[in-house]
């Protein structure tokens, strides 16, 4: 029997994933483990896996459908098994997969009395099969002359015999040829007696798509995938929270100095350099532990007060940008959050986080420190209601005390969402994450 | 060369056999001067004496002991059953005892005894004395079966089962006694276990045996009319079957029509189908083996159901017909 293949539910909250990719192509044989498709959630895009060996069978979904999480979005079996037509319908009320709806029933009850198959197997006698096997015919694409489509000996040397005056392509060929608009027809088969094999359309291609450049057409990409993710949130964050920024200079001299002298300790633990943005994630997490009013989700009409501190840190990645998140900062210690805020970086630039290590950040921290950047507006990620933006650290003459003096100065940003906080309550957090990185011995406390 | 009846054939080969070795010799009722219940043994009590062609009481167990306990003392007794549907009221001193003391004395007793017994329907002899028991024998292991189809297989298929030193059942069907073909005068022996190609064909195989091979071959002409190939294989010996003729006929043809007048039900074409389906045959095969064989009823007394309760010339060609429909 041919297996389903999901649209899976990674978190609690997910109810549509976007299909990203397929990784197979229908006719290709998948193993158990496999990548076999990408897909998006609101927060992650990830490879799901193949839960069964065969053949995938069926795509039943293409590149950027959004499908309902539980949704059977394609099928693995055995060669020839049949499958249905049109995708099963999720019950309990959820919604329609995408494309059209045609009535099923009927015609594919028809489809299979004339495809001799039924259950999934072929009906051939075994002379037919024998042939078949020998001459590596796919049973499936011939038709039966015997009752209720039974394919004879008969049918299948007719059927090779019309093949040998084509020109061969294997069934995946023929599909990815038809995918990538290439005529195979006119390929050079590399497979048994010229036969046109998956392999010579993939090499056929890049030599076509390089044809296409010389054209010089403008090159115009589709919002897909995690850049389709990052716009929706941040139209969303940007046109339903009323957003106001604060800035405020930090002077970073003892933070400068309590980060060298931890730096040997923290690298003996952990093996990792402690960061600017690791003290961040620490004194950040301490002032918000101290203001509960900030440490908060907006849902619907209901402000949520968390538990913990999670504190999600933006990292730039391929086409888009994703915040992994440390969680529980109130109880670690810098050399705990430097190496988790290693291993999350890391892994969110390959793209192989969980989805619950992206998930339930109560305050994030966009640092865009390392390039030459004084002070910018970060856009708020929703549900929480403030963000803080760190830009550069730059050496400035300050006055203290009377004099003129050279400092280092970090300018840190607060947008929040003033649905939630007022301006008053939102200065004195920013006052406070100011006060504890200015003293960093704060974060013991 | 010369054309004898089945029955004459029969006649001859025990003949022969009896005028060179002294051990063989006859038993059953109303051999002698009566010459048995279709006149297979007239005129052979004249030459070879009562001792040795032996009238018995009306009791086919008491027949069957006495040639099992004279086949293990040294004797090549051949009995005759007058009705193969007898055979049952032997069938102790057949299955618990001729079958078995060759096998439970280590090879140091045999017995080598040949049951002859006519069998078949299409006499108006009812259902008492129409059956078609075979398959019964063949399931016994330790019992060989024969059924020949013409006067050639007879004579050279018996003359093997008297020198066989195990017990025999050789089944003549009574349509074929007067059946006439050509048979050599001098003795021949047909080795058991090897089948016969009847006709050689190209489209479909026809296994067949006793009078289902002389249907077949009359089916067979039918069906050339309309270019249909028809080969067929009798055979010949159920036990034991050559099965490697009847694989390599299927291979060839890539169909097969398995014909017996026995019930169908439990019948030996179900063994012979099943070895098809078990064999390197399957691979070359192009359609459903097909079994023709008698229905489940007792033969009717009734000429025209007796007819409809086995298997007929138009039954026949109309299974091929429908085996080789996707030809």
């Amino acid at each position: 029997m041919a297996k389903e293949i999901f649209m899976p539910k990674l978190s609690s909250t997910m109810e549509v994933g976007t299909l990203l990719q397929w990784l197979k192509e229908e006719g290709e044989p998948v193993d158990i483990g496999e990548p076999l498709f990408e897909i998006m959630t609101d927060k992650i895009n990830i490879e799901v896996e193949a839960y069964d060996r065969g053949i995938l069978l069926k795509k039943y979904f293409q590149a950027d459908d959004q499908v309902p999480v539980n949704q059977v979005i394609g099928y693995i079996g055995e060669r020839g098994e049949a499958v249905p037509e049109e995708p099963p319908i999720l019950s309990e009320g959820a919604t329609e997969p995408s494309g059209q709806k045609t009535e099923p029933s009927a015609i594919s009850e028809d489809a299979v009395e004339g495809k001799s198959n039924e259950n999934g197997k072929v009906r051939a006698t075994p002379a037919a099969r024998r042939l078949a096997k020998e001459a590596q015919a796919d049973l499936q694409s011939i038709l039966g002359s015997g009752p209720k489509g039974r394919i004879h000996l008969k049918d299948v040397q007719q059927y090779l015999e019309t093949e040998k005056e084509q020109p061969k392509a294997s069934p995946l060929a023929r599909k990815m040829a038809e995918r990538e608009n290439i005529d195979w027809k006119t390929l050079q088969g590399s497979g048994a007696g010229g036969k046109v094999m998956s392999r010579d359309v993939i090499h056929a291609v890049p030599a076509q798509a390089s044809g296409q450049k010389q054209e010089q057409h403008e090159v115009r990409k589709k919002l897909s995938g995690l850049r389709k993710v990052v716009a929706d949130r941040m139209v969303q964050s940007a046109f339903t929270a009323p957003h106001v920024t604060l800035t405020s200079d930090v002077d970073m001299t003892k933070a400068i100095e309590m980060r060298i002298a931890l730096l040997p300790t923290v690298e003996t633990q952990t093996g990792f350099r402690l960061t600017y943005t690791d003290i961040l994630i620490k004194a950040v997490g301490t002032a918000l532990s101290r203001f509960p009013e900030v440490n908060v989700h907006l849902e619907h009409d209901e402000i949520i007060y968390k538990k913990n501190v999670n504190v999600g840190v933006a990292v730039a990645v391929q086409d888009g940008l994703i915040v992994p998140v440390i969680k529980q900062v109130e109880q670690k210690g810098l050399a705990a959050i430097c190496a988790e805020a290693k291993d999350l970086s890391k892994r969110a630039r390959e793209q192989k986080l969980r989805p619950d290590e992206l998930e339930g950040s109560t305050f994030t921290i966009s640092n865009l420190g390392m390039y030459p950047i004084d002070a910018f507006t970060p856009i708020i990620n929703q549900p929480e209601i403030a963000i803080l933006g760190v830009g550069r650290t730059q050496e400035k003459p300050v006055v203290v005390n009377g004099e003129i003096a050279i400092r280092p100065i970090m300018t840190v940003s607060l947008s929040f969402d003033h649905r939630v906080i007022d301006g008053a309550p939102a200065a004195e957090f920013l006052a406070e994450v100011k006060r504890i990185l200015e003293n960093p011995y704060e974060m013991i406390l | 060369m010369r054309e004898i009846t089945y029955l004459e054939a029969v006649r001859e080969a025990m003949s022969q056999e009896m005028r060179k070795n002294q051990d063989v010799y006859l038993l059953g009722e109303d051999i002698g001067v009566y010459g048995g219940a279709f006149g297979v043994t007239r005129g052979m009590i004249e030459e070879f004496g009562p001792e040795r062609v032996r009238n018995t009481p009306i009791s086919e167990a008491a027949i069957a002991g006495a040639a099992v306990g004279s086949a293990l003392t040294g004797m090549r007794p051949i009995l005759e059953l007058q009705f193969s549907d007898f055979i049952t009221i032997a069938m102790d001193q057949l299955v618990n005892q001729a079958a078995k003391l060759r096998y439970m004395y280590g090879g140091k007793g045999k017995v080598p005894m040949v049951v002859r017994t006519p069998a078949g329907s299409g006499t108006g002899a009812a259902a008492q004395h129409s059956q078609s028991l075979e398959a019964w024998m063949a399931h016994i292991p330790g019992l060989k079966v024969v059924q020949p189809s013409t006067a050639y297989d007879a004579k050279g298929l018996l003359k093997a089962a008297i020198d066989d030193d195990n017990p025999v059942i050789f089944y003549e069907h009574k349509l074929l006694y007067k059946m006439k073909s050509h048979v050599p005068e001098e003795p021949y022996s047909i080795p058991l276990g090897k089948a016969d190609m009847k006709r050689e064909g190209k489209d479909v195989t026809i296994v067949a045996t006793a009078m289902m091979v002389h249907k077949a071959l009359e089916a067979a002409k039918e069906l050339e009319k309309e270019g249909i190939d028809v080969e067929i294989v009798d055979p010949r010996t159920l036990v034991p079957l050559d099965e490697e003729t009847i694989v390599e006929s299927v291979k060839k043809t890539g169909r097969v029509v398995v014909v017996h007048e026995a019930v169908k039900r439990g019948g030996y074409g179900g063994e012979i189908a099943s070895i098809i389906a078990e064999s390197e045959a399957f691979d070359y095969l192009d359609a459903p083996i097909k079994r023709l064989g008698g229905l489940p009823v007792p033969i009717p007394y009734n000429p025209n159901l007796e007819k409809a309760a086995v298997p007929q010339v138009p039954d026949i060609i109309k299974a091929v017909k429908e085996t080789v429909q996707f030809k």
